[in-house]
């Protein structure tokens, strides 16, 4: 490839992002308002606020064969379509165009599109407390934290007032409260369990979750109008995407170039300055290769592709992978599981009911572990999310025998009260788990397949049969019947938090990043999505992703305007 | 003995079970199906359909075009082992019309026809433990009556008349209201 000086002043910019979902949004937007000229890569293509939302205002009957995927969908798809349905398919990946290895089962779901999967995520919204900055400094697994609470917190604080969340103020040391718009509301039943653990154990309480969904107008969108059809993308602005937010605020300034079907392959180093240089990119439209230059470079295509990515960018200075003399680089690979948990029915309320789809649940926050506890078996902790409602159709037609008129009767009249709740639970940082590349088998660019090995471990089974236990134990107190507690086994991935891979520490020797995401051996590479987390926590992460990034954009600017990049 | 052990010895009956089947049956079961034989049953599915969800003071499942909601579901999204439990289920209810009544199911009163699917209702729990049901039916699909109410109720709900007249649907809520009153005569909301 041959570039002529033109065109290499053509394809600089001050800033380049990779990556345009939850993280890299927030990372150009930052970097637009600080007046820098920002190249946005997305590999995907491009997802228009409302314009490309073609399932968001459609009735059940608009899908002829209900929210089935077909035969076909499941055989070329047979990950991602355990995710996905005919209403949000458009925001998935399709597994045979976009290959990985499964060295162990793992599930790697993927929006390969601008926004990633900020449009189809759960909206979960929670800040991370001391408890877990400092929890693998007390308990020695894995590195420390090169951050605590007090670092982060305007930064939370922050970007809870740009992107709005609802949710209730609990005072909680271990879930600290936010910048909170009008809860959303909890219903007959959720109350009733919730008024029943307060009254049965004064560590735990039960609160509504906290979500990206507005309860109010909020920078012109929203607000939320309670359809509980968000992964569609919502034609009311309703919650936060990176399409519906911070990529519109990027655009306002003027300084993003937003370039969609663009796949990064390779961060190139430059050995003079000791610094990237910029990146090389495939045109997935033309095949063409291209280059682009910049003063600093944000990384965010989102835990294991960013893992991938550096793995994939060899130099003479970086043999086994950008920025990686730790050799920590793709390895420990964290998920959350969300496998255990329980069900249950209750007798009371018969009289009442609820009207709209509140597009949340509620939250039960951590209560184990809050300090160390030697009658536990295991580390760390969790959290309880779950939902109340009254049975409906979908439930209730198991349960009812027969056909004709008192199964239409019954079948079309709710249910008794439900709640159904599962634990969010803490996995810890394993060396060998594991995100490597196969240069033995390539994809359709011919860029190496990425390798993912991954498994929960005894302290996660531990916590698992805790959490069947407590949740059963919540719901026997609160007067429910069969009761049923699960584990359902879920292989790593299937709660989407991937995170860890090019981890923060305060030392280059064990930590990919310093304690400003900054690359601890290229000063002007920062990575901000899951990657870099120390340790997984138990909390939704995104919010954490948000905070850390407008952080680091604020660094990034200061650095460069003191000439130290 | 716990769960999981639990579950396995009983898989472990299911498999000796499948071992013993014969080599016609499990070709049988697995070869892909004609389309064109179910789709020649749309009357005889609505009518099936409609004795599930029969017309009230709402709509029937006949009305709300359950029918055409079976045959797509089962020929673009049902694994060919399923299509083909159904299919055979299809010709056992035919047969077994013939065999009681000597005419074909279109052809039998009201009367006739309920009996007809008791009949096959009936046959569908074979086994007495739900853990073996959910075993069996992994293996060898659901069994028919199960499959075709399970169809009719999805096609029936997420139907627009289903929907909207069957049960309460709201387009664009706006609102959240967490704990009201339950009116007379309240249906279920069709959507979560
Ligand atoms: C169904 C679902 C529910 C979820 N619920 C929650 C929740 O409630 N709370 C929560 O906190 N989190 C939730 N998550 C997780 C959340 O979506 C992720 O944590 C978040 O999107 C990660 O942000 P990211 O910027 O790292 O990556 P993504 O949002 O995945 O974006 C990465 C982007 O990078 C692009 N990209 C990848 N590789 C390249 C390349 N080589 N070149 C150019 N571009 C590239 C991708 O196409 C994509 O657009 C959920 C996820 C899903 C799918
Ligand atoms: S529930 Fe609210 S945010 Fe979600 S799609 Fe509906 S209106 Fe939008």
């Amino acid at each position: 490839m041959y570039i002529s000086d033109k065109n290499k002043q053509l394809n600089t910019y001050d800033a380049i992002v990779i990556g345009s979902g939850i993280s890299g949004g927030w990372a150009a937007m930052e970097l637009c308002k600080k007046g820098m000229k920002t190249l946005l890569l997305e590999r995907g293509r491009d997802v228009k606020h409302i314009v490309d939302y073609p399932t968001a205002t459609l009735n059940p009957w608009d899908f002829k064969a209900g929210l089935n995927n077909t035969m076909k969908d499941r055989e070329i798809d047979p990950v991602q379509s355990t995710a996905y349905s005919p209403a949000d398919k458009h925001f998935y990946v399709s597994d045979a165009e976009h290959p990985y290895i499964q060295e162990k089962p793992f599930n790697w779901y993927r929006g390969y599109q601008v926004g990633g999967r900020s449009l189809t995520w759960g909206r979960q919204c929670y800040r991370l407390s001391d408890l877990d900055f400092e929890a693998n400094h007390q308990d020695g697994f894995g590195v420390d934290w090169p951050i605590r609470y007090k670092d982060l917190e305007q930064w939370y604080s922050y970007a809870e007032s740009f992107i709005g969340v609802s949710g209730n103020r609990e005072n909680l040391k271990q879930l600290p409260d936010g910048e909170f718009l009008t809860p959303m509301e909890l219903n007959c039943i959720e109350k009733h369990l919730g008024d029943s653990i307060r009254k049965h154990d004064e560590h735990r309480l039960l609160t509504i979750a906290r979500v990206a969904n507005l309860t109010r107008g909020w920078d012109h969108r929203g607000p939320c109008q309670n359809r509980n059809l968000c992964n569609r993308g919502c034609p009311f602005g309703g919650y936060f995407s990176s399409n519906s937010s911070t990529i519109p605020a990027a655009m306002a300034t003027g300084n993003l170039t937003l370039r969609p079907f663009s796949i990064v392959t390779e961060i190139l180093f430059d050995e003079q300055q000791q610094k990237a240089k910029g990146v090389r990119v495939i045109d997935t439209l033309s095949n063409e290769v291209y280059e682009f230059y910049a003063k600093i470079v944000f990384v965010n295509a989102s835990t294991i592709a960013t893992a991938g990515l550096l793995l994939n960018s060899v130099s003479s200075r970086f043999p086994d992978g950008f920025g990686n003399g730790s050799g920590q680089l793709g390895h420990n690979l964290m998920d959350h599981h969300s496998s255990a948990g329980a069900y249950g029915v209750h007798e009371g309320y018969t009289e009442q009911y609820y009207k709209g789809r509140r597009p949340c649940g509620f939250l039960i926050p951590r209560y184990r572990n809050l300090q160390h506890d030697k009658s536990l078996d295991f580390k760390r902790g969790y959290n309880i999310q779950g939902h109340g409602e009254r049975q409906e159709w979908m439930d209730k037609a198991q349960s009812i025998d027969g056909f004709g008129e008192d199964f239409k009767a019954q079948l079309t009249t709710p249910g008794p009260w439900t709640i159904w709740m599962a634990g969010w639970g803490e996995c810890l940082p394993y060396f060998d788990n594991k995100v490597s590349l196969d240069n033995s088998r390539k994809d359709k660019w011919g860029q190496p397949l990425l390798k993912i090995d991954f498994s929960f471990r005894e302290n996660e089974h531990k916590m698992m049969t805790d959490i069947q236990h407590t949740c059963g134990e919540m719901f026997e107190k609160a007067g429910f019947k069969n009761i049923d507690t699960f584990n359902y086994n879920k292989p790593g991935g299937s709660t989407i938090h991937e995170m860890g891979t090019a981890r923060m520490g305060h030392d280059p020797k064990t930590s990919v990043l310093n304690k400003f995401n900054q690359m601890h051996e290229a000063k002007n590479v920062f990575i901000t999505d899951g990657s870099c987390m120390t340790s997984s926590a138990c909390q939704n992460p995104s919010l954490t992703y948000m905070a850390l990034t407008a952080r680091a954009s604020q660094f990034a600017y200061e650095q460069l305007k003191k000439g130290d990049l | 003995m716990n769960r999981r052990l639990y579950i396995k010895s009983v898989f472990g009956l299911a498999v000796a079970g499948t071992a013993s089947f014969s080599i016609f049956k499990w070709v049988s079961i697995n070869r892909a199906i004609v389309p064109a034989d179910l789709v020649h049953k749309r009357d005889l599915l609505a009518e099936l359909a409609e004795l599930i969800i029969p017309q009230t003071d709402t709509p029937g499942a006949k009305a709300a075009m359950v029918q055409d909601y079976i045959i797509t579901v089962m020929l673009n999204c049902t694994p060919a082992k399923e299509q083909n439990k159904f299919i055979d289920g299809i010709a056992e209810l035919e047969d077994y019309t013939a065999a009681q009544y000597g005419k074909a199911f279109l052809k039998c009163s009201p009367s006739e026809r309920k009996a007809v699917l008791k009949h096959m209702a009936k046959n569908s729990s074979g086994y007495s433990y739900k853990i073996l049901n959910k075993i069996n039916n992994k293996l060898f699909g659901k069994p028919f009556f199960l499959k075709l109410r399970e169809l009719t109720v999805d096609g029936y709900c997420q139907s627009q008349l289903g929907a909207t007249q069957g049960l309460a649907y709201d387009y664009i809520p706006h609102t959240f209201e967490a704990c009201i009153p339950l009116l007379k005569n309240q249906k279920s909301w069709a959507t979560k």
